[in-house]
């Protein structure tokens, strides 16, 4: 099973490697060439935390995104109308 | 076959567990300045533990408040007593928790955490609201940011803070703590501590339980907490309490599958969370913050005491049943805020912002979906793994000064047995007091220990065998035979047959030669050890316990089906012995 959720931009990215630093779950890897974007090593250990985004220091670039994977997503109403 | 690298390190007072507790430890033992102090953690003390991402609350008794609602500290021991913990009580640890808890809010304070709200009425302009017990005891909090700052504290005070390394082993001498084993996940090196003094603060219990996600490790609190404490102090001839019991009974939790540790209308949500029903009844209604003008003018009374337990005890009841209800096809159920204010939501979102996941869930919930909380019910009462042991009664068990049977090995926070639902009260009161005493007997002791090499040798032979296997399973095929056979032989319901059933095969999992193909994967194989061993304790400690327990501890034994308070209402220990068999005890509780 190959999750697919976290992605960095090669241009955004700066290659800080502070995400890679900060990841309780050490999901990241460093790129063996420096400047360029971590690597994804273990998407599916992802605590889903968002420290990497706090961390990153492009974040308002969005430099690292994450799409929040299918199964965990829609535990809410989508219609405005008031449940009667 | 060559062994793997050893880094030999020596210290003074060392920290296994950087969260909260491990944290304020090292900041304590680190305050005089004469002493070597390492901290180590499995992860990044800037985001590791239950608080990695954030956390909105801790409780204490807060002398400014509490002494003009005329409610005691012993009015409150008296509510955690019966209300809270059910009679599975330590009182000196209450006294020490809640009595101190405040000052350490005040040290937070000092080292940038914010606790100040110039829209509070409150006296500190501190937010102070609901949650625990029968008078408000709990700080809503700035607490975000509060492991970076610890984190920055501790070095401030030349703390050594080695970061990713995993701790395997104790090693002692005569009784007494000599130092400790452990691996650096990413470069694969056994690290060989030698220290006078030790603190155990790794944390909870986890993973013991199948997440309907499949990410595995999208657990409520985080996941690479996996009980390593406990294996270690197990395997070190020390008890464990009360391991059997469940803190969070599945079914009640917020947003679907997300697991965002919000929890229920009286935690993060609070005031305006209210739970309905599919047809939009009402069935757990909103809550009102503190009336601050009130205060001195009403005064605590057993009166107020007796109304918080009927609506505590008719909210819980509520939420309990919502998983039968659920069974029933009576849900869905969902958390509704359509008749919060704008300031009332302003408040829950920075609360939940604060809290856990709150602020990733909350970036998916806004900025992926553009829902609004308003509009947009949260579904409640959703799939959830089933959470052995967290906040519950589990722990070691501790002397007045948090010392274990081992002499100059001490145990803070969710390590430590005797009051259910610290959290982080008691990682902050029992951190700090841990530090305090590891330095003192530190300072007293002119020399190290021998420290046998014999522990660390063997943890070295297992880490390259796992790295040099030609064969062997990946660590999540194990991990995950472990979680099923907890779900199904040690589920919500639980049997002499079925929990014997689940030992048998546990031994399949012990047995299981595990193929690491790197250091990371490495750190993992050493998690599902650890996670065997915290599997062991539940199932032998659920055999052993015969009655049922569902409240609050959600422990149901189908063959001992009644409560049974004369026989059971005790802290029931388990101990490994030398020769590998396991013996029980039990611990009275405080009266």
């Amino acid at each position: 099973m190959a999750f697919n959720h976290i992605s960095i931009d090669e241009e955004l990215c700066n290659g800080c490697n502070e995400c890679v630093e900060v990841c309780m779950c050490d999901v990241f890897a460093p790129n063996p060439e420096k400047g360029k974007p971590p690597l994804v090593m273990y998407p599916e250990e992802c605590w889903f935390g968002g420290c990497c985004m706090s961390h990153c220091a492009q974040s308002s670039t969005g430099a690292l995104t994450i799409i929040t994977p299918f199964q965990m997503r829609g535990g809410f109403k989508r219609s405005c109308s008031m449940v009667r | 076959m060559p062994g793997l690298n050893v880094v030999p390190v020596e210290t003074d007072v060392l920290i296994i567990g950087g969260g909260l507790a491990g944290c304020m430890a090292a900041i304590k033992a680190a305050e005089s300045q004469e002493l070597r102090v390492t901290l180590v953690d499995k992860s990044n003390t800037m985001r590791s533990g239950c608080a990695a991402s954030g956390i909105d609350h801790t409780w204490a008794y807060i002398p400014p408040v509490h002494e003009k609602m005329g409610y005691t500290i012993e009015d409150m021991a008296e509510d955690h007593r019966q209300v809270i913990s059910y009679g599975f009580f330590r009182r000196d640890l209450f006294y020490l928790v809640a009595g101190t808890n405040y000052e350490r809010v005040l040290d937070l304070e000092r080292w940038g955490v914010n606790f100040r709200y110039e829209d509070s009425k409150a006296p500190g302009k501190f937010r102070i609201v609901p949650q625990f017990h029968s008078v408000p005891t709990s700080f809503n909090f700035d607490g975000g940011p509060l492991k970076p700052v610890l984190t920055e504290e501790a070095e401030k005070r030349g703390v050594a803070i080695t970061n990713r390394v995993q701790m395997t082993d104790l090693v002692t001498a005569d009784g007494q703590i000599s130092g400790a084993v452990g691996v650096n996940v990413r470069t694969g090196d056994i690290y060989f501590f030698k220290a006078k003094a030790v603190v155990l603060s790794s944390g909870r219990s986890n993973r013991l339980s199948r997440n309907p996600t499949g990410f595995d490790f999208n657990t409520r609190m985080p996941s690479p907490m996996s009980g390593d404490g406990t294996s270690m102090a197990i395997r070190a001839g020390l008890p464990v309490i009360n391991i059997e019991f469940l803190s969070n009974i599945l079914g009640p939790a917020a947003c679907g599958n997300y697991n965002p540790n919000y929890g229920d209308p009286r935690n993060t949500v609070q005031p305006a969370a209210r739970i309905i029903d599919g047809q939009g009844n009402v069935i757990v209604p909103r809550t009102r913050f503190y009336d601050w003008e009130n205060l001195g003018k009403e005064k605590w009374t057993e009166e107020v005491r007796r109304r918080w337990i009927e609506e505590r005890k008719a909210s819980r009841g509520v939420k309990r049943d919502l998983a039968k209800r659920l069974a029933q096809g009576e849900g869905p159920f969902y958390l509704d805020f359509s008749e919060a204010t704008d300031e009332e939501i302003d408040y829950i979102e920075w609360s939940i912002r604060n809290e856990g996941k709150g602020n990733q869930f909350m970036r998916y919930f806004q900025d992926e979906e553009g829902a609004d909380l308003r509009k947009n019910k949260q579904e409640y009462a959703g799939l959830w793994p089933r959470e052995i042991s967290g906040t519950a009664a589990k722990g070691l068990w501790v002397s007045k000064d948090l010392e274990t049977e081992i002499t100059n090995l001490f145990a803070a926070g969710d390590e430590v047995a005797g009051l259910p639902w610290q959290a982080s009260s008691g990682a902050f009161a029992q951190g700090w007091y841990a530090g305090e005493v590891a330095a003192k007997r530190a300072r007293k002791l002119k020399g190290f220990l021998p420290l046998s090499e014999e522990t660390m040798k063997a943890r070295n032979e297992l880490c390259t065998e796992m790295l040099n296997r030609k064969t062997g399973f990946y660590w999540k095929e194990v991990e995950i035979g472990v979680q099923n056979l907890m779900d199904f032989y040690c589920g919500d319901v639980r049997s002499e047959a079925m929990l014997k059933r689940g030992l048998e095969r546990l031994e399949d999992a012990k047995a299981a030669p595990m193929k690491a193909g790197n250091p990371h994967e490495l750190g993992r194989c050493l998690d599902v050890k650890s996670i065997i061993d915290n599997a062991e304790l539940v199932l032998r400690s659920s055999l052993e316990r015969r009655e049922s327990r569902p409240i609050p501890f959600g422990f149901h034994r189908a063959d001992f089906p009644e409560q049974d308070d004369e026989n059971w209402l005790v802290f029931l220990a388990i101990r490994k012995e030398p020769d590998g068999t396991f013996s029980f005890s039990r611990i009275p509780v405080d009266r």
